[in-house]
């Protein structure tokens, strides 16, 4: 009986010892280690400057195609975007011809990207505004910083709805009352705030315009001036000239412009912004790319419009629509940031074909000149416009050729085409020229997108060095559905509420 | 193991009869078994008197004076009749039968009767697949076994097949079986980042002695919340008792791709890519050159060979089982290559009759040499090959700086050739590719647990088995600066490193009693642990200062760019169940199931769930009423449960910030919105069902229905949220999986010199998603509620117009046209017009943009497969068809191959509309339209066929040597040989005018169907020999 019992004994032991081991286990409260929980994401300095960092970062290496890559909206895809939708250059592959022959729809990747990474971007500078009076009352920030940081992000929240009004909305000088863009203020890091956001409408593109003024009034109150790869004083400024020209807010811009003056200046060699690391007299703002991050080899620009005979792949070259106009001078200096090849021509403003450095250059001083030169212009101070234009006209022309002069460009109308002309040729590949084609065709200066060459019928260089006949397509005209971007179908599909309007004459 | 299971049968003795009688002890035993065989049932013949033997196989039963045999049978073993003599001793010793063996079946932490079970388990012999030619087993389960479904969707060796076990059981989380080896889960997770490396394809398939897939909940409801989508059981092989056997196999063949592009020569190039332009207004750019077909650069008759070795025997106490095996396949894809060593080594001992250890232990290592597949990329080998000019040839021999191909000086793209232009998107010179780019990726796995068991009292055992499967796996992949890839960047060399491991502890108490005679019971319990981490980093270097530096590793200082990155995750898993079994008379049968598991993915007070299983079964066939000559056996059963799907992501609750760096510095970017309230998805399993012999027929039948509630869904927001990738983790939705299953087995003829056995298994299936948030969209597929899952969705195709050769797509009721005319002075002639099938010709009307619609489901509704095997005299065959059918495929291979660019076009092109009044489906060439002529961004009904097909898998001949010639010949050294010779996959019966219906270039659930530059399956010659020694 005693063995018996022995036994039993022993048995039940080494039961409860495996029970007792097994229970002690705890496997699963685990944490991420790759994920700092929200609660703690703002519970130091350190984290909200990262924090801030991090919407630079969405800035410039975004969405497309549901993988961060190829630089959307602003590292790279704004400039191939902007300037594919225009005519000044061209496209040689199939990677831009959706944009460049606009057979764009609601499920197409590019307009898909755009409005997917600028949202992304928006919704991360949104949550962190939010989180900046919280941190300052805690004493983690001074009132200084958190101003700071607030007028950077406001600046960055402008920009990037400023440039969903030019794809995706009509533009403010047709009708203001035409339906703009959700504009985003509030942030959504919450289940419970989707609904809130869904409910969002698009507005009106004079709502949408009130707001960006808004933002950037703010803005230009609370930022400190800076260097040029962080939002500053006078990347704001320099912003509120492009969008009060949007508005045809002519003295607006002028007002803005006289802040500026004085404390940038145009570089005397044209190609100074883009051989300055991003930091000359002339560069305001930029989106820094480097070795480490940058839009990759299927994005970024010196990849993407580069000569393949230095290592880019060239699939954008300059058009020769541009290459050929008479505005431009033969001996213009800006002609040499540019290379050619058997099979056209490139720009070379990009250079870095191998570990796509480049700063993808958003805002520079020249742009606020010749916004204040047409804003005078159409203002009817000829004079003041003519000086202003040849500031960025002169140091580019030989010293033999004659500066513009209000006589010689003859009334008010040449003097405008005149600045619009120099815009063409001094920001050439740097995807600002559908804005003014959204703009001007507002304004009825212009009928939409004009003729283009051919997709892929440029394959020789003499197509620019001859008179050879050059194939025009893709002309649209300001009244087609394809003047502006379609919503992204899944912007509509997905609000389980009530989804916004899409863009007429889309499925 | 069987011995103990069925081991603890009380001895019961018989009614005692009036007549005169006397008792008959004895022992039985087997030559596997010879310590004696517990649990064999002991039978007067022609009467009910009968008994067990007891745990040392020892057997006491008193007999009427008058009793001439008795019968003893035990599973397993052939039954057998014996005489009685005067002795009152009768010992026995039984034989194995082999036939039988499979009988006995897995199901989860322990076994149990194949005629006991109630639930819905298919079993899968391995000795049918393990001499085929293939990279990991479970592509050959395809057609083997009813519901359950494997597509291989290309010819890539390394990507791993598609297993769906009763239809698509999840939207967005892993729809995966469980995969269990020896008792321990196995970590199922693809380590590589650069090329396809299936972690089934570490396991040699000549190790595995039995496959058993638990279909339905109740068989599943064991494994809780991992049996969502089935589990599939694997046993490997173990030794048993006697001399040492040992037994060699090899095959040796070739790989094929069972088809190609049906490409345009390079004349036919010349004149089609020019009429593409000349219809715009262009100038012409091809010239007449060579005809080149670039697929003859990335297709190659691919050699292939395997070999493995094992040794099994033992002594009554200790058994061992050590294998070595070893097999390198090229596939048909230059330079796709796929070889593994494998070593295993499976031993058990019993300590005594009370305490028993074993160990499994396997390691392989597997390298895989991959390539770029990608459909759409650049250098991707099939987009590249179908793509590239055929008027241009490969080779420069004069062009030494690119190793005498054709490029272009600046290494940008392929050479002109005669031509003014190089092929669209500059596309890369395949050959140098292939010839210069690597890609290896090289895993060291190691699988094995260890066990050891205790009969704690009569019927009551304890086990605890500890369990690792650690993956090493590392990937190397080096692009050469001149060309391809690796050019952007001035070449690039990438070295990865992601090991993952995990570690599975489970405990478990057994307890078998029968009591009353008729009762029998067999109680589980047990708990389990679980812990996976999940490893990784890289080193890359690019801008190299020297190709010289980057064939095999990274080597310092070589390059001017260096990166390095990597990341961790991990996840926990317990879990406490319990399996009731309970058996009156072997004729009705109950199980049920009850299980508690916890997850580390969710968040604190929802990472608990409870699922429970149960089913019933009715042998008719042992009732008393049941008198049938032609039915022997006939079971009925009925199954019901809830189980889970721990498969969600790692933290899939989780939310906030992960590091990013950009630009402008290291910062931290938001990620993920959290969930706290996200649930376990758990799935409601139906079965009913019904097994019988009829003659020599053994048929089976189930119907089943599966109801999948709270579908964790990567749930789609509106992009102008800006959520994190525009996805919350969110239980929405509901969807069923229902279908019939039959299988009818049966052996044809029978005689002396010939036999012929048939097999035969067919399922139908529907699925239906039943309740959604919103459709979930990708760029080809649509699911939506009422539909099954993954339609294709788009745009559908009316025609080209015959007065024109316009491509004509509806535009809700209506037709519109895209005009294809040349623009005049820059206006745009190219939108969209009304078409007026009155006056075709009439483009004056514009016309609304083309809308999409519903165009066909993309799982197959049928599908099954047939086996036939035949043995004369000493020739053995199989032949092996299967069948699938009921979906829809886009062909979007075909769709790029009629792009209108400069590229290479598919041969039907030349059927393209060329004037007036012409009846064709291929519009009027013109340059870069193809956007609006093809509809590029969505499926296109001109594309979308039927998927149905019939394909001969596996034709086998063998001829096995006569044993006298083998005992004659080699003084008996060698006990066994047989020569074989198979081809897989020689034919298939299609109406798919693709390369085949089976090619699929994404294997989500969302996105399905799409053949889109797959590379072809493989066909495969081999010869081989078995042997044993």
């Amino acid at each position: 009986m005693k063995f018996i019992l022995n036994t039993y004994i022993k048995r039940s032991l080494i039961l409860i010892a495996l029970i007792g081991l097994a229970s002690s286990c705890d496997v699963i409260d685990l944490t991420p280690a790759n994920l700092i929980p929200d609660d703690e994401a703002f519970s130091t300095e350190p984290r909200i400057e990262s924090a801030v960092l991090g919407v630079y970062e969405s800035a410039q290496i975004g969405f497309y195609n549901d993988v961060v890559q190829r630089g959307y909206p602003f590292g790279a895809a704004n400039v191939e975007q902007g300037d594919l939708r225009g005519e000044d250059l061209y496209n040689d592959q199939l990677f831009y011809e959706i944009t460049y022959t606009g057979s764009y729809s609601p499920t197409s990747a590019n307009n898909n990207g755009m409005w997917i990474s600028l949202y992304r971007m928006i919704n991360r500078l949104n949550i962190i505004l939010e989180k900046l009076d919280p941190a300052f009352e805690s004493g983690l920030l001074t009132a200084d910083t958190r101003d700071n940081y607030r007028g950077e992000l406001l600046f960055l929240r402008a920009l990037s709805h400023h440039e969903l009004l030019v794809h995706f909305a009509r533009p403010y000088m047709d009708d203001p009352s035409l339906p703009g863009v959700p504009y985003r203020i509030f942030g959504i890091d919450e289940v419970a705030k989707i609904s809130l956001g869904e409910m969002v409408r698009r507005g009106t593109v004079g709502e949408d315009y009130d707001q960006l003024l808004a933002d950037l009034d703010q803005a230009e109150d609370l930022i400190n001036e800076g260097g040029t790869f962080r939002a500053s004083w006078g990347a704001v400024i320099a912003l509120k000239t492009r969008i009060k020209l949007h508005k045809g807010d002519w003295q607006g811009v002028l007002d803005e412009f006289k802040k500026l003056e004085g404390k940038y200046a145009i570089t005397s060699d044209p190609a100074a912004p883009f051989r300055s690391g991003g930091q000359s007299t002339d560069n305001i703002f930029s989106f820094l790319n480097s070795a480490e991050s940058n839009p990759g080899t299927n994005g970024a620009l010196p990849a993407m419009l580069g000569n393949p005979n230095t290592g880019g792949r060239g699939l954008v070259k300059i058009s020769p629509l541009i290459w050929r106009a008479d505005f431009w001078m033969v001996d213009d200096t800006r002609r040499k940031l540019t290379s050619s090849g058997g099979l056209g021509v490139y720009t070379t403003k990009y250079v870095d074909a191998t570990s796509f450095s480049d700063p993808n250059v958003i805002l520079r001083y020249s742009e606020a000149v010749l916004n204040a030169a047409e804003a005078s212009a159409r203002l009817n101070d000829l004079a003041a416009a003519v000086t202003l234009v040849n500031l960025v006209r002169d140091r580019s022309i030989p010293s033999t050729a004659a500066s513009y002069t209000v006589a010689g460009l003859e009334d008010q109308n040449s003097v405008i085409q005149a600045i619009l002309n120099e815009k063409r040729i001094e920001f050439l590949a740097e995807g600002k020229r559908f804005g003014d084609i959204h703009r001007l065709s507002g304004e009825g200066r212009m009928n939409g997108v004009p003729p283009k060459a051919s997709s892929r019928s440029i394959t020789n260089v003499n197509f620019y060095t001859t008179d050879r006949e050059i194939p025009l397509s893709h002309a649209i005209p300001y009244t087609s559905t394809r003047f502006i971007w379609p919503i992204p179908l899944d912007e509509i599909q997905n609000n389980g509420l009530e989804p916004i309007e899409q863009n007429p004459g889309y499925f | 193991m069987r011995k103990f299971i069925l081991s603890l049968m009380i001895t019961v003795i018989s009614v005692m009869s009036v007549m005169a009688q006397r008792t008959i002890t004895g022992k039985v035993s087997a030559v596997e078994e010879p310590e004696g065989i517990p649990g064999v049932n002991i039978k007067i013949k022609d009467s009910s008197i009968g008994t067990v033997t007891n745990l040392e196989g020892e057997y006491s039963l008193v007999v009427p004076d008058d009793t001439q045999f008795l019968i003893f049978s035990f599973v397993g073993f052939k039954s057998k009749e014996v005489a009685l003599t005067n002795s009152s001793t009768l010992n026995v010793v039984l034989d194995l039968d082999v036939k039988l063996l499979n009988e006995v079946v897995i199901v989860g932490y322990g076994t149990q009767e194949r005629r006991e079970i109630t639930g819905s388990v298919a079993s899968i012999k391995s000795e049918a697949i393990e001499n085929l030619m293939s990279p990991s087993f479970e592509s050959q389960f395809a057609g083997r076994a009813p519901g359950v479904q494997v597509t291989t969707p290309s010819g890539v060796l390394g990507q791993r097949p598609i297993i769906r076990i009763r239809g698509v059981n999840s939207i967005s989380s892993n729809a995966n079986p469980l995969i269990v080896i020896d008792g321990v889960p196995v970590l199922d997770s693809d380590r590589s980042a650069i090329v396809d490396s299936n972690p089934l394809a570490n396991i040699n398939p000549a190790d595995i002695s039995s496959y058993e897939v638990l279909k339905d909940g109740s068989a599943s409801a064991i494994y809780g919340s991992r049996a969502a989508n089935g589990v599939i059981l694997i046993t490997t092989k173990r030794g048993s008792t006697g001399k040492a056997k040992v037994s060699y196999n090899t095959s040796l063949g070739v790989n094929k791709e069972i088809n190609r592009f049906e490409l345009l020569t390079g004349d036919q190039f010349v004149s089609i890519a020019n009429e593409k332009r000349t219809n715009a207004g262009q100038s012409p750019l091809a010239v007449l050159g060579t005809n080149t077909d670039w697929q003859d650069m990335v297709f190659r008759a691919g050699f292939t060979q395997q070999h493995n070795l094992s040794i099994s025997g033992g002594s009554d106490a200790t058994k061992y089982f050590f294998s070595l095996g070893f097999t390198d396949q090229e596939s048909s894809i230059i330079s796709n290559d796929l070889s593994r060593y494998s070593f295993r080594a499976n031993l058990n001992h019993s300590v005594s009759n009370r305490v028993r250890l074993g160990t499994s232990l396997s390691y392989s290592f597997t390298e895989i040499v991959g390539l770029n597949v990608g459909p759409g990329f650049l250098s991707g080998v099939i987009y590249n090959a179908t793509r590239s000019l055929p008027n241009v040839p490969i080779y420069d021999s004069e062009n030494i700086a690119f190793d005498g191909f054709n490029v272009t000086p600046n290494g940008s793209t392929t050479g002109f050739g005669n031509n003014l232009a190089g092929p669209d998107n500059n596309i890369s010179n395949i050959g140098f590719v292939i010839q210069n780019n690597e890609y290896r990726n090289r895993v060291h796995r190691m699988m094995g647990n260890a066990f050891a068991e205790v009969d704690l009292l009569q019927g009551l055992t304890a086990k605890t088995q500890i369990g690792v499967d650690i993956t090493l796996a590392n990937d190397f992949r080096s692009l050469d600066p001149r060309h391809g890839d690796g050019r952007g960047s001035n070449g690039d060399v990438y070295m990865g490193y992601s090991p993952a491991s995990r570690w599975n502890w489970q405990n478990t108490l057994n307890y078998q009693t029968v009591f009353a005679n008729d009762h029998s019971l067999n109680i589980t319990a047990g708990l389990e642990y679980q812990f996976s981490k999940f490893y990784n980093f890289f080193g890359q270097g690019s801008d190299l200062s020297d190709s010289f530096y980057r064939k095999n590793n990274l080597i310092s200082g070589s390059f001017n760019d260096q990166f390095t990155g990597g990341g961790y995750t991990e996840r926990g898993f317990d879990s406490y169940f319990g399996r009731f079994n309970y058996s009156y008379q072997g004729k009705y049968l109950a199980s049920f199931t009850l299980r508690n598991d916890g997850i580390s993915d969710l968040a604190a007070g929802n990472k608990r769930g409870t699922f429970y299983g149960g089913s019933i079964g009715w042998r008719l066939s042992a009732e008393n009423f049941f008198n049938s000559d032609l039915i022997s056996d006939l079971k009925m059963r009925a199954s019901f449960a809830e189980v889970g799907n721990t498969e969600i992501g790692s933290f899939a609750a989780f939310g906030g910030y992960s590091p990013v760096l950009g630009g402008a510095g290291a910062g931290i970017g938001y990620d993920r919105i959290a969930n706290n309230q996200l649930q376990w998805e758990t799935s409601r399993k139906l079965n009913i069902g019904l097994d019988m012999n009829i003659g020599a027929v053994t048929i089976s039948a189930d119907y089943f229905k599966n109801n999948i509630n709270g579908l964790i869904l990567e749930a789609p927001t509106i992009p102008s949220l800006g959520v994190p990738k525009n996805k919350i983790n969110q239980n929405v939705g509901s969807m069923t999986n229902s279908g019939l299953e039959l299988r009818v087995m049966s052996k044809v003829l029978e005689n002396e010199s010939f036999s012929w056995n048939t097999d035969f298994n067919i399922t139908f299936i529907s699925n239906k998603v039943n309740s959604l948030v919103q459709p979930l969209s990708s760029a080809y597929n649509r699911t939506v509620e009422g539909k099954s899952i993954a339609q294709l969705y788009g745009y559908q195709w009316a025609g080209v117009n015959t007065a024109n050769g316009n491509p004509m797509y509806y535009s809700g009721e209506g037709i519109v046209q895209f005009n294809l005319e040349q623009d005049i002075d820059g206006k745009n002639q190219k939108t969209w017009r009304a078409y007026d099938p009155e006056n075709p010709a009439n483009i004056s009307v514009l016309g609304d943009f083309p809308t999409r619609d519903f165009l066909g489901n993309t799982l197959p509704k049928w599908q099954g497969g047939w086996s036939n095997s035949f043995k004369f005299g000493q020739f053995d065959a199989e032949i092996f068809t299967r069948f699938s059918g009921g979906n829809y495929i886009m062909n979007e291979s075909l769709r790029g191959l009629l792009g209108q660019g400069f590229s290479n076009n598919h041969v039907s092109i030349l059927n393209r509309w060329t004037e007036s009044g012409q009846v064709t489906d291929i519009p009027k060439l013109f340059t870069a339209t193809d956007q609006d002529m093809w509809q590029n961004s969505a499926s296109n009904s001109r594309f979308i066929e039927k998927g149905d097909f019939v394909r001969i898998q596996n034709i086998i001949v063998g001829y096995t040597l006569p044993a006298e010639l083998l005992a004659s010949a080699f003084d008996g050294m060698i006990t066994n040989a047989r020569f074989f010779a198979q081809v897989q996959n020689p034919f298939l019966f299609t109406g798919y005018s693709g390369l085949d219906p089976e090619a699929n270039q994404y294997s989500s659930q969302l996105q399905f169907g799409v053949d889109y530059n797959v590379a072809p399956i493989v066909r495969t010659y081999s010869v081989g020999l078995n042997v044993g020694f």
